[in-house]
């Protein structure tokens, strides 16, 4: 069976698909929906669960409910698990009345049961499944209880099969009848009311709809939307009375919290003191701990292999190959293993706690003023990991300029992958400063995006109506199985990437960098080919460092492909232009000694802010529904990098001159 | 609209701690309004306004159970019978 898990965002979703699917997952693709979504397994792989995205509605105006929409008519999925919040039920159940007017048998798992008591909260649960039609099962997705029965009852298929309820009032139920009538396809009643509500996605096919709007919005003295949906929490209201008893409002912990969290003179501090501690000991402190340290590993296992190829017999250039080319390159990148982990940890906490939401609740009226909105803070939080999730959360920005301008500032956040290159220029170009460099990196960055911001808005975006409309979640304690798991996805991609796309461009670049254009192996790294190639090159770069360098500006470039292969390639073509051995660290070879400070600050902020990564491209191209807008983004960006990255040189230099 | 002796206010003017009920939801776009209905913001329902961010705006305000985070500009366009 194929089996759609639905909710609102914070309902415990995620946590019961994890617990129902275990580690079977993969991500989902289907043609016609452009939807990317987890898909697992339960019972033996007997049936596919589809983890659609947390919603509150299936209305047609923002990204995440038009998708799920999408799918649930077109890949006509067998059973919706609708998984419902008991401590937030009105909102939740106003979905799931939406839900029910599908074609489609539903389940709803009612979360929360493990604070049924501490809440005070009593349901009746089988008057709430009679007057829903619906087979209801409590559980608790943190706990994973009540997943056996639920489980059971798929697998029996013994749950309450399809019926059409009628919850509006008699007037709207009988045009609701009549338009049913006149749509022959399948979920005519969905289809019926989103006609009703005018809604733009659904097409009226010849009805004149008008002529049962009118009489409706006359009655009720307010237009159709708000006639419908205050049907829905009507009906909801009346089923609550019935069915639900709640004693203690509110959460203590969250009131109290907030108390200081959201204080009105600590919360802006303790957010500065947050951030400033999360990136000063991910990226500083243990960053230039571990770095020189597994540094100074690899390279020892580089010589030890390149001697130990030599006395088997291998030759010269398949032994570089190995220790200059694949160890060099793709060590480079593992360096930063140790930093990432508890980098990701520290991000998917902010999430998961629930103190995200807030920040982008007490940010918003800063960001609003230079056209964005509090909620693109989470993308460029998220963006700190990786901009390609960043982007993906965008989704929820209401505004269309604001969305489009969040989507094309997410990259600029220094992620994970851009790390390498802020800790190995800070650590070697200030190595009593090395902290606070990186830091103000992340300063630098949120600095140019609030100017980009004043500029797109100045002279892109003329204005769509924006909004701010979030729900505040209560603080949970963050789910161990869930932030290892999260962690461990992301670190995996990571390393992934350095045994894959790392690898086969560090080849490129040894081979590229060890032969010349007459395929002799044991040139002179200036006569290689790359050498050619980068020369060409460092002309665009020579503003920004006084030099012309064709090895780092060739590295420069390969950040199209992976970020972090901007270092991987100048470990590759460092230990080919030199034999260093000592303090094995990349930037002591010749070819590097022409960087001052200034230019590696302004090297660093060039690859900061110029292009992201293919992967992001990807994600940019997808967001912004057009490859035009990708690429006036990537410009954009590019441009703006090459113009900061030579403002940085001239005025240090000038500043360095003088002192 | 019949005379009542009820006083109509925009819930941006409500204080905080204060509870109203609200009357008439109007927006800035159609976009914003059905967002605020399917937040549960529908006439009839009782909203308390929590807390203002340390900023000014948005409003933490208490509806249906939940805390939602709602901009003084959309809160403007809500009127409500202060209780």
């Amino acid at each position: 069976m194929r089996i759609a898990l639905i909710g609102n965002q914070n309902s415990g979703k995620t946590t019961l698909f994890n617990a129902l699917t275990g580690s079977n997952q993969k991500i989902g693709n289907w043609p016609g929906v452009t939807i990317e979504q987890k898909v697992g397994y339960i019972s033996k792989g007997n049936h596919e669960l589809i983890d659609l995205p947390g919603i509150y509605s299936l209305s047609p105006y923002t990204i995440e409910e038009a998708l799920s929409r999408a799918f649930l008519l077109q890949e006509k999925p067998d059973l919706i698990i609708n998984i419902i919040d008991a401590t937030s039920i009105e909102r939740s159940l106003y979905l799931t009345t939406q839900l029910m007017e599908l074609n489609i048998d539903m389940v709803i798992a009612l979360n929360m049961a493990d604070m049924f008591d501490k809440k005070g909260i009593s349901i009746d649960i089988r008057a709430l499944s009679e007057k829903l039609q619906t087979t209801v099962i409590k559980i608790s997705a943190l706990k994973r209880s009540g997943l056996n029965e639920l489980i059971d009852i798929i697998d029996h298929q013994s749950y309450m099969k399809h019926q059409t309820q009628n919850i509006f009032k008699p007037n709207v139920e009988k045009i609701i009848g009549h338009l049913v009538n006149q749509i022959h396809q399948e979920h005519a009643r969905f289809i019926a009311i989103k006609l009703l509500e005018k809604d733009p996605i659904i097409e009226s096919e010849g009805l004149d709809i008008d002529k049962w709007i009118k009489p409706l919005e006359q009655s009720y003295k307010q237009d159709i939307e708000t006639t419908i949906a205050a049907g829905r929490y009507d009906y909801i209201e009346a089923l609550k009375a019935q069915t639900f008893v709640r004693l203690h409002h509110g959460d203590h912990t969250t009131e109290l919290l907030d108390r200081v969290f959201l204080n009105r003179w600590l919360a802006l501090p303790i957010f500065a003191l947050i951030m400033f501690l999360i990136y000063y000991i991910s990226v500083g402190v243990i960053g230039t701990l571990t770095v020189d340290f597994i540094d100074g590993q690899i390279s020892a296992f580089a010589g030890f292999m390149f001697d130990w190829l030599q006395s088997i017999g291998a030759s010269t250039w398949s032994a570089s190959l190995v220790a200059d080319g694949m160890i060099a390159g793709v060590g480079a990148v593992l360096n930063f293993v140790p930093q990432l982990i508890l980098l990701f940890i520290l991000i998917s906490l902010l999430e998961s706690t629930g103190y995200m939401t807030r920040i982008a609740f007490f940010l918003d009226r800063l960001f609003k003023k230079f056209g964005l909105s509090g909620k693109s803070l989470i993308p460029f939080i998220l963006g700190s990991g990786c901009s390609i999730p960043g982007i993906m959360a965008t989704r929820t920005i209401e505004g269309q300029d604001e969305r489009r301008m969040s989507i094309m500032l997410t990259p600029f956040i220094p992620c994970s992958a851009k790390l390498p290159i802020i800790a190995l220029f800070a650590s070697f170009f200030f190595p009593n400063h090395a902290g606070l460099v990186s830091f103000s990196l992340y300063m630098l960055s949120i600095v140019i995006i609030l100017l980009s911001a004043i500029i797109m808005k100045t002279f892109f975006f003329k204005g769509t109506p924006s909004a701010f409309i979030s729900e505040l979640p209560n603080y949970k304690l963050p789910d161990i199985r869930y932030t290892i798991r999260d962690v461990y996805d992301k670190i995996y991609e990571f390393i992934e990437k350095a045994g894959t796309i790392i690898l086969m461009s560090s080849i490129i670049i040894w081979f590229l960098t060890s032969f010349s254009f007459r395929l002799a192996y044991g040139v002179d790294v200036d006569q290689s080919i790359l050498a050619y190639i980068g020369r060409v090159f460092s002309y665009l770069f020579y503003p920004m460092l006084g030099e012309l360098s064709w090895a780092t500006s060739v590295s420069a470039i390969q950040g199209l492909v992976a970020k972090e292969q901007v270092v991987s390639s100048m470990a590759v073509i460092g230990g080919l232009s030199a034999d260093i051995t000592e303090g094995n660290l990349i930037l002591n070879a010749p070819i590097y000694a022409f960087f001052t400070p200034a230019s590696a600050y302004a090297f660093m902020a060039f690859n900061l802010f110029s292009a992201p990564c293919f992967g992001a491209i990807g994600a940019m191209r997808k967001e912004l529904g057009s490859a035009k807008k990708m690429w006036q983004a990537i410009l954009f960006q590019t441009g703006m990098a090459y113009v900061l990255g030579i403002l940085i040189y001239q005025v240090f230099t000038i500043i360095g001159g003088l002192l | 609209m019949p005379t009542c002796d009820l006083q109509i206010l925009s819930l941006d003017q409500l204080k905080t701690g204060q509870k109203g009920k609200v009357i008439k939801i109007e927006s800035a776009s159609k976009e914003i309004k059905r967002r605020l209905l399917d937040m549960g913001i529908t006439p009839g329902v009782v909203i308390e306004i929590k807390r203002i961010a340390p900023l000014g705006d948005p409003y933490d305000i208490k509806v249906r159970d939940y805390d939602l985070c709602v901009r003084k500009a959309d809160l403007a366009l809500i009127e409500v019978h202060p209780l």
